[in-house]
């Protein structure tokens, strides 16, 4: 669906269901350079099962206008934003990578607002190679080739898909390099206060960690896990990009944590 | 440029879409004969069925052998996605009707397969879908073509029969200014040769059948989606961008972007007309696929030797090979087709009609056939097959003419392909100076 946010027209993706703000809401956010698109293999399942979903492209990312927002902080603010423009008071938080450190941030400035959090492939920092972000700010398509070769972990660079005779990596690069993939990683190498804000919260979380991944490695996300108190599950043999690379892992673990805090309420 | 791997196209060619099966560690890819796969439960099925996840339902759609290949060819081309078929005939039939509905047009190089020609001409305007005919690399009659309902600009890498070059990058241009995707069956070249999405093609289509399978063994089509083209904003595209009414109005393009017209010709044209390829010809086609640029490059150094001899031989009235100066396109080859521009080349025999036909019956190594693009050399006199009821006028008018010789020439030593050649070349000169 679109709507407006900040004046802007932003896109968000409903799980090929109407989006009714009456049901459960389990809110998407994307990670660097990518759109809602990373979550196709989640976000119709929970549409389908009981859930609403909100899977927004960030400002200045693919469907959605505007600049793209240079600090996490920025990033967080926005989807309290995005979640009032949707009239939207409790929320799922999803985030993938970069987005959950936008999760951080959200429910940080509106943790009323925030009824769980899932990081998928994270770290409570998001160190960056400078290297990496003067590729990006000289070529979209040259950084996103480094990304993704860091990124997905062997089987994908086999050219092994969930979805049958489909190449992840070629959709992935599709999307990156139209986006403002320089901006997001700046704002990742800039984010310091990630270990801060997650000591702080008192939220349920989960973490799905990926035994391949080399952009937030593995100890990376088990020492936050320890820090937010989190539930924790790796998934071995697949790298960063868990949402594409094993989305069936990863809508299970999703599935079993958010329902069972649905449940128990 | 779309990229769909990180590894080199020869370990592509080997690798990709496989790693070795966890139950048994089998080295080959297995051939999954069946039609249909057990669900974990039914809530499992429901979900596959509502395509909110990735797997396999019935082996009309997809099936794990096939789509090894499919991931493997989408590799090689640097696709988002493949998705393969029965035969190259039904690769571009859907392709063409994903794209286009009643009422919708086509614009077409005039240089093209006879039966797609058949297929454009006849058979899809019983549905409905007109076709225009142009020279593909005269820029103004391209434009001139183009129409509010046209869908698709479509052409061969390397024309039909006249062996002329695309201008890919050229075509891509004009029909990206209207929004509209360039379809390439790119048969002649694979993607050892040349890789028209990084020339700005849209959508490539092959007959699997010839040099990718390689072996004259099975019969297959494969449609790869480049994932370039913004279908949204290219405003033509209903089918990809609005609510599509099978699937619980899923739209394809806000899902899946890049891959949004791979996963509709899955959705829709596999489940509805079902032009599947068998596991079997999958796992033939694989074989084949694992030495793909070897066996180009000695189609490809067999073909420039031959060219060469030809030239040089007296009963040879013409040649033509897309790389020889004389062919109108040969600028594009070096640009388009640096390793080589194909095997396929084509040659005039002395003595006319009788010639030719004389000239293919005296080989006995090369076959005289209708296929192209088998490990073997081949040859046809299209005078006195495929075009033989035609006139001498209307020959030309289709390019062709009645001494004219094809020949797709094969990977065997070239000493004896030379030497076959010269039994035809004596008939031939037998026949010549008797008339
Ligand atoms: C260029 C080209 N395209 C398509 C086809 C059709 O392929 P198939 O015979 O696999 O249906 C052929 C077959 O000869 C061909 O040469």
């Amino acid at each position: 669906m679109e709507l407006q946010v900040n004046g802007r027209k932003v896109y968000a993706a409903t799980g090929g269901k109407e989006f009714d703000a009456k049901l459960p809401t389990v809110l998407f956010i994307h990670g660097s350079g990518l759109d809602h698109r990373s979550w196709a293999l989640q976000t119709r399942w929970f549409a389908y099962n009981g859930y609403s979903v909100l899977a927004p492209d960030f400002p200045g990312h693919s469907l959605s206008e505007g600049d793209a927002l240079t600090s996490i902080e920025a990033q967080g603010q926005w989807l309290v934003d995005f979640l009032d423009a949707a009239n939207v008071n409790r929320v799922h938080a999803v985030g993938h990578s970069q987005g959950f450190l936008c999760a951080l941030e959200l429910a940080k400035n509106a943790a009323g607002k925030v009824a769980s959090l899932s990081g998928i492939g994270t770290a409570a920092a998001i160190p960056v190679n400078p290297a990496l972000i003067e590729t990006a700010l000289e070529s979209s398509s040259k950084a996103a080739d480094l990304m993704l070769q860091w990124g997905f972990g062997q089987n994908a660079q086999m050219g092994i898909s969930a979805v049958p005779g489909m190449q992840p990596i070629a959709i992935g690069r599709q999307i990156m390099v139209s986006n403002p993939l320089a901006v997001d990683l700046q704002a990742c190498a800039n984010y310091e206060s990630g270990e801060t804000v997650a000591e702080s919260l008192n939220i349920p979380t989960q973490l799905v960690l990926a035994g391949q991944d080399r952009m937030t490695p593995l100890k990376a996300g088990k020492a936050m896990a320890k820090t937010m108190n989190a539930e924790v599950t790796v998934i071995d043999n697949y790298g960063h990009m868990l949402p594409i690379e094993a989305p069936k892992r990863c809508l299970q673990s999703l599935r079993d944590f958010i329902g069972s805090i649905e449940h128990s309420e | 440029m779309a990229k769909s791997s990180y590894l080199k196209p020869d370990t592509i060619a080997l690798h990709s879409g496989y790693v070795p099966e966890s139950d048994h560690g089998s080295r080959a890819v297995p051939v999954y004969q069946t039609t249909s796969y057990v669900f974990e439960s039914v809530s499992d099925a429901s979900s596959l069925f509502n395509v909110e996840q990735g797997g396999h339902i019935y082996s009309r759609i997809t099936n794990p052998t096939v789509a090894v290949l499919e991931q493997r060819i989408a590799a090689l081309e640097g696709g988002s996605g493949a998705i393969c078929t029965a035969s190259g005939m039904s690769a571009l039939f859907t392709t063409f009707i994903t794209l286009c509905s009643a009422g919708d047009h086509i614009v077409s190089s005039a240089q093209i397969y006879g039966s797609t020609a058949t297929l454009l001409k006849h058979t899809i305007k019983r549905l409905g879908i007109e076709c225009s005919f142009v020279p593909i690399n005269d820029e103004k009659a391209l434009r001139e073509a183009i129409q509010d309902n046209t869908k698709m600009v479509f052409c061969e890498s390397i024309g039909n029969p006249g062996l002329e070059i695309a201008d890919i990058p050229n075509i891509a241009k004009v029909a990206h200014e209207f929004g509209i995707p360039v379809v390439v069956d790119a048969t002649f070249a694979t993607p050892a040769l040349c890789r028209p999405i990084e020339h700005g093609a849209d959508i490539i289509v092959h007959s699997v059948t010839k040099w990718i399978g390689g072996h004259g063994v099975a019969v297959g089509g494969v449609i790869v989606d480049g994932g370039q083209l913004d279908w949204s904003a290219s405003g033509r595209f209903p089918e990809l961008t609005e609510p599509y009414a099978p699937f619980h109005g899923i739209k394809f393009w806000e899902e899946f972007g890049p891959s949004a017209l791979a996963m509709k010709i899955r959705a829709e044209s596999m489940r509805d007309v079902g032009a599947t390829l068998s596991p079997h010809n999958a796992f033939l086609i694989l074989q084949g696929i694992e030495t793909l640029s070897l066996r180009m490059k000695q189609h490809v150094a067999n073909a420039h030797t031959m060219v060469e001899w030809l030239q040089a031989q007296e009963e040879v009235t013409w040649v033509n090979h897309p790389e020889m100066e004389s062919s109108p396109s040969h600028h594009l080859a070096p640009v388009l087709f640096p390793e080589g521009a194909g095997s396929m080349l084509c040659f005039g025999v002395v003595g006319g009609r009788a010639g030719g036909a004389a000239f293919i019956n005296a080989l006995q190594l090369a076959s005289n056939l209708a296929n192209v693009g088998d490990s073997r050399t081949l040859v046809l006199h299209p005078g006195s097959t495929t075009h033989s009821r035609l006139t001498p006028e209307d020959m030309i008018a289709a390019g062709i003419s009645e001494d004219m010789i094809r020949v797709s020439v094969g990977i065997e030593d070239i000493k004896d392909i030379k030497a076959d050649f010269q039994r035809g070349f004596k008939a031939a000169s037998r026949i010549a100076g008797e008339g």
